[in-house]
């Protein structure tokens, strides 16, 4: 599966937008105001659990960066580059198939949404935060970027507009990251409405990448987060392989 | 003896395909039928030009030999693969230069040629972009991004950048639009440089003399329909030798002749704004349709 080429095209664009200057402000500085004003600020005056907020906050922060920073460049980039640049055509017009196209921007996204979530650990390593990383922690993270790189696919595909993505981040993305356990715990939400968020799956990543065990609820939330991905994945093959302008 | 039989018939009952075999097809998009039951071969080696005013058809033509769109009838075939069906062998086979400059203007010349070159799993891949740099004159431009570049610098690496898994069949929508002349011809002997390569080309465009320069074949496509198919001096030999063009009440008149006495003649009777000149393949569209390749006239 000839999918390099495409992962290569999408990482020296990230490489060329990384050196200029204020990118990686500008990318990172949702999370980083949230780590600043809620960790440092609000922060100090709440503890949850045996922890200080802000050992609660920032696996929620890496959580919802990753997801955010896998999405949103794969999914702004196929919607520009179909309808605006036209260079999502030259892949159509190359003989890779579907799934390459799929899996070499999926790739780039993963390595994008790793890329913000190293840089968030270092901050909250330099600011006294402490995580327990382990594999668990990696992997559900990788998935994590993973499934939402993907869901960038399937959006970056169906968009009409650049409007549309924008759209779909205000109407899906960003909720989620409110109401998914990134700010405060789930568990004093009314019945109902934490019925629905243990449907999200960004819920699951924060569960996993505070408590990242090999327990049982773990494992549950991991294959929850992999299911989601494998739907996304097929999804996103299907709607590139009858792409039709 | 009966195995031997059928493996006869079924090589004398298979059809002898053109390079490009264009069968019946149809598309329609909501209420627009763009194309609209187009048959048509493309020879081996010949410069096909497509001609026609803009939403012709033209495009969409192109897109569904390339596999951009599919057709709503019909079938299309690319040396005997079928672009349905085969997509992968049909794209292992062609090239394309779109209209769109849909180059990444962030990443340099070389960057492009080379994302482009791993798509196509291009063999000696370092030699070849060189090689491709030097023909599109861009050699000491290879690490500079391509945003920097001129219209018609784009328009080169594009070009090249079309050939580069050596095609057999080259696709070039539009391919000097909007360049101005002295660039426009650069592009013309690039593109006559393919064709002594022996590579077969489908061109489009609206430039008259583009097509009557370049093109072995012409076909002119309006409304979606094939209206008319033959070599550029065939077409205008049909439409008359002499065209007369006058100005009527502010609107242009277009009258055909075949010899220049009798267009003289008429050109006499003229009141203002009268030429004579010899028929070119806009006026075999105006003959056909009534209309310009740019919009309205009088035939």
């Amino acid at each position: 599966m000839n999918w390099y080429p495409i992962f290569l095209r999408e990482i020296l664009i990230f490489e060329r937008r990384l050196l200029r200057l204020g990118y990686v402000v500008s990318a990172l500085l949702m999370p980083l105001l949230y780590l600043l004003a809620f960790g440092l600020g609000l922060g100090r005056q709440v503890s949850i659990g045996a922890g200080t907020y802000l050992d609660y906050l920032l696996p929620g922060l890496i959580a919802m960066s990753s997801m955010i920073n896998s999405y949103t460049w794969v999914a702004n980039g196929l919607t520009m580059g179909r309808l605006y640049f036209h260079t999502f055509q030259v892949y159509v017009q190359a003989p890779v198939s579907p799934a390459a196209i799929v899996w070499g921007e999926v790739a780039s996204g993963v390595v994008r949404g790793l890329f913000s979530s190293v840089i968030l650990l270092v901050l909250g390593f330099l600011i006294g935060s402490r995580l327990s990383l382990n594999l668990m922690f990696f992997l559900a993270l990788g998935v994590n970027c993973l499934l939402f790189a993907a869901l960038g696919v399937v959006v970056g595909m169906r968009a009409k507009s650049h409007e549309d993505t924008a759209n779909f981040s205000n109407f899906f993305i960003m909720p989620m990251a409110f109401f998914s356990g990134t700010f405060f715990p789930i568990a004093k939400m009314p019945w109902a409405l934490r019925v629905m968020v243990r449907c999200l799956p960004l819920t699951h990543t924060n569960d996993l990448l505070r408590s990242p065990d090999w327990n049982g609820g773990a494992l549950a939330s991991l294959g929850i987060l992999v299911a989601y991905s494998a739907v996304s994945l097929v999804l996103a093959v299907f709607l590139v392989a009858r792409y039709s302008e | 003896m009966s195995a031997k039989a059928a493996d006869l018939g079924e090589a004398a009952s298979r059809p002898v395909y053109g390079m490009i075999d264009i069968d019946h097809l149809s598309k329609r998009y909501q209420d627009i039928l763009a194309l609209d039951e187009v048959t048509l071969e493309i020879h081996p080696g010949e410069i096909f030009g497509l001609l026609g005013p803009n939403g012709a058809g033209k495009t969409t033509l192109i897109k569904i030999l390339t596999g951009l769109a599919r057709p709503t009838r019909g079938h299309v075939r690319i040396n005997g693969f079928d672009v349905v069906r085969q997509p992968l062998e049909v794209k292992k086979l062609i090239g394309v230069s779109p209209q769109e400059i849909n180059l990444d203007k962030e990443l340099t010349a070389y960057e492009n040629l080379l994302i482009y070159g791993k798509l196509h799993q291009v063999p000696d891949l370092q030699a070849r972009i060189e090689e491709l740099l030097a023909l599109a004159e861009l050699t000491q431009r290879a690490d500079h991004p391509v945003r920097d570049f001129s219209g018609g610098m784009q328009r080169r690496l594009l070009m090249v950048r079309a050939i580069m898994s050596r095609p057999r069949v080259l696709f070039l929508d539009e391919p000097t639009v909007g360049l101005d002349p002295q660039v426009r011809r650069s592009l013309w002997d690039l593109i006559t440089q393919f064709k002594a390569s022996g590579l077969t080309v489908l061109l489009t465009t609206h430039y008259i003399e583009e097509a009557e320069i370049l093109c072995d074949r012409v076909g002119i496509l309006n409304r979606g329909r094939l209206i008319a198919l033959d070599t550029p001096e065939a077409l205008k030999a049909r439409t008359g030798g002499y065209t007369v063009e006058s100005l009527r009440n502010g609107r242009r008149h277009y009258a055909f002749f075949q010899d220049r006495e009798e267009a003289q003649r008429c050109a006499l009777s003229e009141a203002q704004g009268v030429t004579i000149r010899r028929v070119n393949l806009e006026d075999v569209f105006l003959r056909l349709t009534g209309e310009s390749l740019g919009g309205k006239a009088e035939a």
